[in-house]
């Protein structure tokens, strides 16, 4: 399940369905939960996916080659919430592959599989709220994001739409680069957390276990999304699970 | 002018975007609504199309081609003698007077044919402003004149290797850039399409041209036109030349689409007259998009790189709907016939974009009568297609030039490097 408000950092990590192979996903998604991850991102792979760098733009491109789909994310979701019922899965998409399959059949049918969440970065609030009943009646959370550059009534407003946590865009551009984890970044949090009690999972450059470090007792849960993509697709799906398990070791059992 | 509802034309248009790009397009949608009923801000940018990009454009008959075609009075809408030599300038200049009230000091731009980026690049050299360009590598082998005068005129320009290469992978480019960058820098869309408000501000400032078409049609013809056809890629020549007159049903209004190679997957870029177009949303909009049962954007193909795109503006999407507005499509070899017939019939060299709209509009002008008047907007001109022209109509002499060219541009690179 999400983690309660102020549980310690879990991390969060992603598959691109398709991306190297749809049976790598499994592998891979495996190696992830044996290495303590406990939130996984079941990316649905888009031809224009404008919030992401080009680390996912690319695995995009290869995972729509080998089969990547909302179809072949929905049967994988099926296998994997199964398999690792320690493991919360939620699903990631830009809306037009979701809008095609329909919108209700798919949020139907991502329940039924066993997804808890949704993060969908080009879906307003305003077009998500008027589905709320029927996303809080299947048990989908729908995790709404929260950019710098947010105002305080539309972060109200964010808020209380989001289901199970809140997304926090740690910075201003798109995924794959580093960010700054200063006193500006804990102010941005801690008025965030003046509108919600949900748990905060931020994303957008966390990329080394002293990002995971500095987010220690800031945030439930750090999306370590891009980086791990980045091992995948250079070393394989088994050196990057080793790398994650001892990054999540690192934190686990502090040096300093 | 047409007006959305909250963003919104019928079920298409909206803002589909990252949360992070938000803030700025409610700020310039209240600047633009604020803006927009205000007569001295019209003259503004009228006076400011006047003095830097010559307008008003003439209205052109062409009296020997329609006489040898046989049918209605054929009149081009000179968008072609803008300065950038396209209509895509009218935007630009529209939204540099935006940019200057907003105080940002960057604009970015995507580009197609590479015509919105020369505009763009214009206006950020006059006003003083730094101009990022993206336009897909694959347009950028198509239009190199165009990189080449933008470098020129001091503007970074940016290809993009992502997918098909082409103005929708720009496109996601630009939004990426302007996710990092929306605090201090302007994204200068190009066309009538993407998050609200662009759409209609974009149409805002094109609806000039339909402004002087219909004072012009009024003085040269002593009435309104029958008909006004218009290319459409991303639609801002056609909103510009429809605007005026989406409230006047008696003159027919007409999109000529690019039909490129087939009807096949791929190799055409018609969205709104085959029903090839599915309501899709994406890039911040929704519209009708070629993209397969999977929700995937689709490639795209046409002869001329500002057709080549794979959505259409959602007021033309829901005009086209409603019937007000009559899809077309030609093909890449009816463009290049008609491009042909226009250059040693009128002296007029056009756009292979603009030339979709002759295609189109020769057809329907042969089934009129003589008394009818059709006016075709000629959103730009072809010097910029030398290259592609030249590969449509091979010639001797012009590859040998092109070599002996290499030669001196490589002696003078070479010179340049040995000082």
């Amino acid at each position: 399940m999400f983690p309660a408000q102020y549980e310690d950092l879990q991390i969060m990590s992603h598959a691109v369905i398709g991306f190297p192979s749809l049976e790598e996903n499994e592998k891979a998604i495996a190696g992830l939960a044996e290495a303590g991850v406990k939130l996984i991102e079941l990316q649905v792979p888009f031809s224009d996916p404008v919030a992401d760098g080009h680390t996912l733009v690319n695995a995009c491109y290869e995972a729509l080659k080998h089969g990547g789909s909302v179809q072949a994310t929905l049967d994988l979701a099926t296998t994997v919430c199964a398999r690792h019922p320690e493991v919360t899965f939620v699903l990631m998409s830009y809306l037009n592959p979701l809008f095609r399959y329909g919108l209700e059949e798919l949020f139907e049918k991502a329940s039924a599989a066993g997804i808890k969440g949704m993060i969908v970065p080009d879906w307003p609030v305003e077009e998500i709220e008027p589905w709320l009943p029927t996303l809080d009646a299947l048990g989908l959370s729908p995790i709404l994001m929260v950019t710098p550059n947010t105002a305080a009534e539309r972060v109200e407003k964010i808020a209380k739409a989001s289901r199970g946590m809140i997304y926090v865009v740690s910075r201003m551009g798109v995924t794959g680069h580093e960010t700054q984890w200063g006193e500006k970044f804990q102010h941005y949090i801690a008025e965030i957390r003046k509108h919600t009690d949900l748990p905060l999972a931020v994303g957008f450059g966390v990329r080394t276990a002293e990002d995971l470090n500095a987010l220690t007792g800031k945030a439930e849960v750090a999306a370590f999304c891009s980086q791990y993509i980045e091992w995948q697709r250079d070393e394989g799906s088994e050196v990057a699970a080793n790398k994650m398990k001892s990054i999540i070791q690192e934190i686990d059992s502090p040096q300093a | 002018m047409i007006r959305s509802e909250n963003g919104y034309f019928g079920e298409f248009g909206g803002r589909f975007v990252p949360e992070i790009l938000l803030p700025a397009l409610t700020e310039l949608e209240d600047l633009f609504f604020g803006l927009r009923d205000d007569p001295a801000f019209w003259q503004e940018f009228v006076t400011l199309c006047q003095e830097f990009s010559g307008r008003p454009t003439p209205l052109t008959p062409l009296r020997r081609l329609s006489k040898q075609l046989g049918g209605a009075q054929i009149w081009l809408k000179r968008e072609d003698l803008n300065h950038s030599g396209a209509h895509k300038v009218n935007n630009v200049l529209g939204q540099g007077l935006l940019v200057q009230r907003m105080g940002k000091q960057r604009v970015i731009a995507e580009t197609g044919a590479g015509q919105h980026g020369l505009a763009t690049a214009i206006m950020a050299a006059r006003l003083g402003l730094e101009a990022t360009v993206y336009m897909g590598a694959e347009d950028i082998e198509r239009q190199y004149s165009n990189v080449f005068w933008m470098r020129q005129l001091g503007s970074d320009v940016v290809g993009v290797t992502t997918g098909a290469q082409t103005l929708k992978e720009a496109l996601d480019e630009a939004l990426r850039d302007w996710a990092a960058s929306v605090e201090t820098t302007h994204y200068v869309l190009g066309t009538a399409c993407g998050p609200a408000p662009f759409p209609e501000l974009v149409s805002y400032f094109q609806s000039i041209i339909s402004d002087e078409i219909k004072e012009q049609s009024m003085r040269q013809m002593g009435r309104l036109p029958d008909e006004i056809v218009a290319c459409v890629g991303g639609g801002s020549n056609a909103m510009g030349a429809f605007g005026a007159f989406l409230e006047t049903p008696e003159v027919n209004l007409v999109g000529v689409e690019a039909g490129g190679i087939s009807l096949e997957d791929g190799k055409h870029s018609i969205r709104l007259s085959q029903n090839t177009g599915e309501t899709g949303i994406a890039q911040g909009y929704k519209t009708l998009f070629l993209q397969n049962d999977d929700g995937q954007l689709g490639d795209t193909h046409s002869i001329a790189a500002g057709l080549d795109y794979v959505g259409v503006s959602p007021i033309l999407a829901y005009l086209s709907q409603q019937g007000r507005v009559i899809p077309e499509s030609a093909t890449d070899d009816e463009v290049t016939e008609a491009f042909s017939l226009l250059m040693k019939t009128e002296g007029i060299i056009p756009a292979l974009e603009s030339a979709h709209g002759l295609a189109g509009g020769f057809k329907r002008a042969r089934q009129m009568k003589p008394e009818q008047n059709v006016v075709i907007n000629l959103s730009g001109r072809g010097d910029k297609d030398i290259f592609t022209v030249a590969r449509a109509f091979p010639q001797r002499e012009w590859t040998e030039f092109l070599q002996r060219e290499a030669v001196r541009s490589t002696e003078a690179l070479a010179k340049k490097r040995g000082h």
